[in-house]
């Protein structure tokens, strides 16, 4: 990866092969309270980068602030070198989609309705719909299985059938960079698992870049290309899973004492938590 | 071309241009259109003379008719105040309900309805005016500021619907006490007056109203459209519709700011029609069975609502007439009664 850029004032569209998104210096604020500080943070492009840390440690705010939803108090996100409060939201929506935590769609809505509304930031008031809308949703609506579904209300659908309607959306977008808030929050385990691998097949099929908030360090762990872990507003640690995710790290970020042991499946850290009561509860 | 992503849709294509058709709610909107046809020629036709269709075309049209002076220079005005406040009414309701993101936010809920009564009250009651005339102006300017006023103090980094909702019906309450003061405090013979606006009528009623209602109206098209395709995205949370690229303050303050205009011309032509705002984007909505409020089918709702309540507000009690207000609820609400009991969501 290459140096940091001379961190002269933003660069204007500068080439930036490998890190498209990029925060600089970043302090988030809702209100008067802080919530993060001095963040620097650069997305590698074509990969996974998973942000992990405890509650309100900042990540999702963090992410809102990628996302161009909340206004940086001081700092800079930086997308292909530009600032990000100063690009259009039109032109934003054509290179970032976002997924948040629990998105909500108008009342019976049906599947195919929703994806194609994927397709609002590529159309304008007298262009609204183009063979490249139509090719786009029905390819959002193959990859992520969904096209049996096009038909149903939104409403009617599982929790995992939603969570990939809704993925199908933010893929007809067809941005380069994804960000996931929580995406597998109000699943099952079994659906936690098929929103992730959708996720990194879609990375890996279609390079897309993906920044996604996970609750969970194992699954951070086992799907993350770069993970980044935050506490208090601070980024503690970054890097690959496996340079990153010890024990030292789980208590420093977490307060957690625990043992960390390679993933029998993956080979990617596997986090028990060492105390007693995890074990009651679990073995 | 068919697809499945656009089921339920048509795609209207012009050279590079394209437009995207709602199908179900142009088959709603065409009937609408044939219904409201059918009212106004029937609300025409019928008074303490009757007469026929064919001559009430005739009118219409322009040509020669023995009954140019009951049908075009009494009824017709009426009839076209009527479908002008309806319009505004229907399309200010369908605009703040999609800004609120609640069915049951209207102009009568977010202050504009009681700001142009208590406006237009308070000085008739004291005489400062009198009943016609000036009585829009001041019912436009009540109407306004109340509704302008509810919008800013709902404001909090950015637009917060819940806060919408409930800061108007704070309003609306202290404005209704308001009125009620006028009402009580002020001339006798001034507040009777008063009293019979404050039911919304079109008795009376006539080009003057009429002339800058549409001119309004017709003012509000491109802002309609526009906001029609903002729609597509705004009917999502808030994280989505920014996410698709919606400028979402901006839009919002544009279709509220519309729908109070609306609403509040409409009260300064009839007075506040009450109920009409609400239900109309309600029953479109039903009608249309599209995924948000349709503007068009709801402002065509609002115009037959009216006219047909009309109608009735002077035929039902004949040969005393009712004023427009106290009916918009008979015809209306249990319309929609019965389409909410119809169509419980998942029922079917």
């Amino acid at each position: 990866m290459p140096d940091h850029l001379v961190p002269a004032a933003p660069a204007p569209a500068g080439p930036a092969p490998d890190h498209r998104l990029e925060a600089r210096g970043l302090t988030l604020a809702y209100e008067a309270r802080t919530v993060a500080e001095g963040l620097d943070l650069r997305i590698p492009d074509g990969r996974v980068t998973v942000i992990v840390g405890p509650n309100a440690c900042g990540k999702s705010t963090l992410l809102r602030a990628l996302g161009r939803l909340l206004k940086p108090v001081r700092g800079a996100v930086l997308l292909d070198g530009a600032e990000l409060a100063r690009i259009p939201t039109k032109r934003i929506a054509q290179r970032i989609g976002l997924l948040p935590q629990s998105p909500t769609a108008p009342e019976g809505i049906s599947v195919a309705d929703l994806v194609s509304r994927g397709r609002q930031p590529h159309q304008s008031w007298w262009q609204q719909w183009s063979a490249e809308d139509e090719e786009a949703v029905a390819e959002a609506l193959e990859r992520t299985s969904t096209a049996e579904l096009a038909e149903r209300s939104v409403d009617e659908l599982s929790g995992g059938q939603r969570q990939r309607a809704w993925i199908a959306m933010a893929l007809a977008q067809g941005t380069d960079i994804l960000l996931l808030d929580e995406p597998t929050t109000f699943l099952d385990i079994a659906h936690q698992v098929e929103v992730l691998d959708l996720v990194r097949r879609l990375n890996v099929e279609r390079g897309r870049t993906v920044v996604a908030v996970l609750h969970d360090l194992n699954q951070a762990a086992r799907y993350a290309d770069h993970l980044v872990a935050m506490r208090d507003g601070r980024i503690v640690a970054q890097g690959a899973p496996g340079e990153v995710v010890t024990a030292e790290l789980v208590r420093e970020v977490f307060g957690l004492d625990s043992v960390v042991v390679p993933d029998p499946v993956t080979g990617t850290p596997l986090v028990v938590p060492g105390s007693p009561w995890a074990v009651k509860a679990d073995a | 071309m068919s697809s499945v992503a656009l089921r339920g849709y048509t795609v209207l294509r012009a050279g590079r241009a394209s437009f995207l058709l709602h199908r179900r709610s142009a088959f709603v909107a065409t009937g609408l259109l044939l219904a409201l046809a059918v009212t106004v020629v029937a609300s025409l036709c019928l008074g303490e003379s009757t007469v026929s269709p064919a001559e009430v075309v005739k009118v219409v049209l322009g040509q020669p008719s023995a009954h140019q002076l009951v049908v075009g220079e009494f009824r017709l005005p009426r009839v076209v105040v009527g479908l002008l406040v309806g319009t505004a009414l229907g399309l200010a309701g369908a605009l703040i309900q999609t800004v609120a993101r609640n069915p049951l936010a209207s102009p009568d809920v977010v202050g504009v309805s009681w700001g142009a009564t208590a406006t237009v009250v308070g000085l008739m009651a004291y005489g400062v005016v009198g009943s016609t005339g000036q009585v829009p102006y001041a019912a436009v300017a009540g109407g306004l500021v109340a509704g302008l006023l509810v919008y800013a103090l709902a404001w909090r980094r950015g637009l917060h619907a819940q806060r919408f909702v409930l800061i108007g019906i704070g309003i609306s309450v202290a404005l209704s006490s308001l009125t009620s003061v006028f009402l009580t405090k002020g001339d006798g013979f001034q507040a009777q007056a008063a009293k019979v606006w404050m039911t919304g009528s079109l008795n009376g009623s006539g080009y003057d109203q009429a002339g800058w209602l549409a001119r309004v109206l017709l003012a509000a098209v491109p802002v309609a459209l526009w906001a029609a395709r903002a729609q597509r995205s705004i009917s999502f949370d808030d994280t989505t519709a920014v996410g698709l690229g919606l400028r979402l303050d901006r839009i919002r303050l544009g279709m509220a700011l519309l729908g109070i205009v609306l609403a509040s011309c409409a009260a300064g032509a009839a007075g506040p029609v009450d109920f009409v705002a609400l239900m109309a984007p309600q029953i479109a909505l039903r009608l249309a069975r599209s995924a948000q409020i349709p503007l068009l089918c709801s402002a065509l709702t609002g115009a037959l609502v009216v006219v047909l309540a009309d109608l009735l507000a002077r035929r039902l009690l004949a040969p005393t007439e009712l004023p427009v207000g106290v009916v918009t609820g008979l015809v209306g609400a249990p319309y929609l009664m019965w389409l909410l009991v119809r169509s419980r969501r998942g029922g079917s």
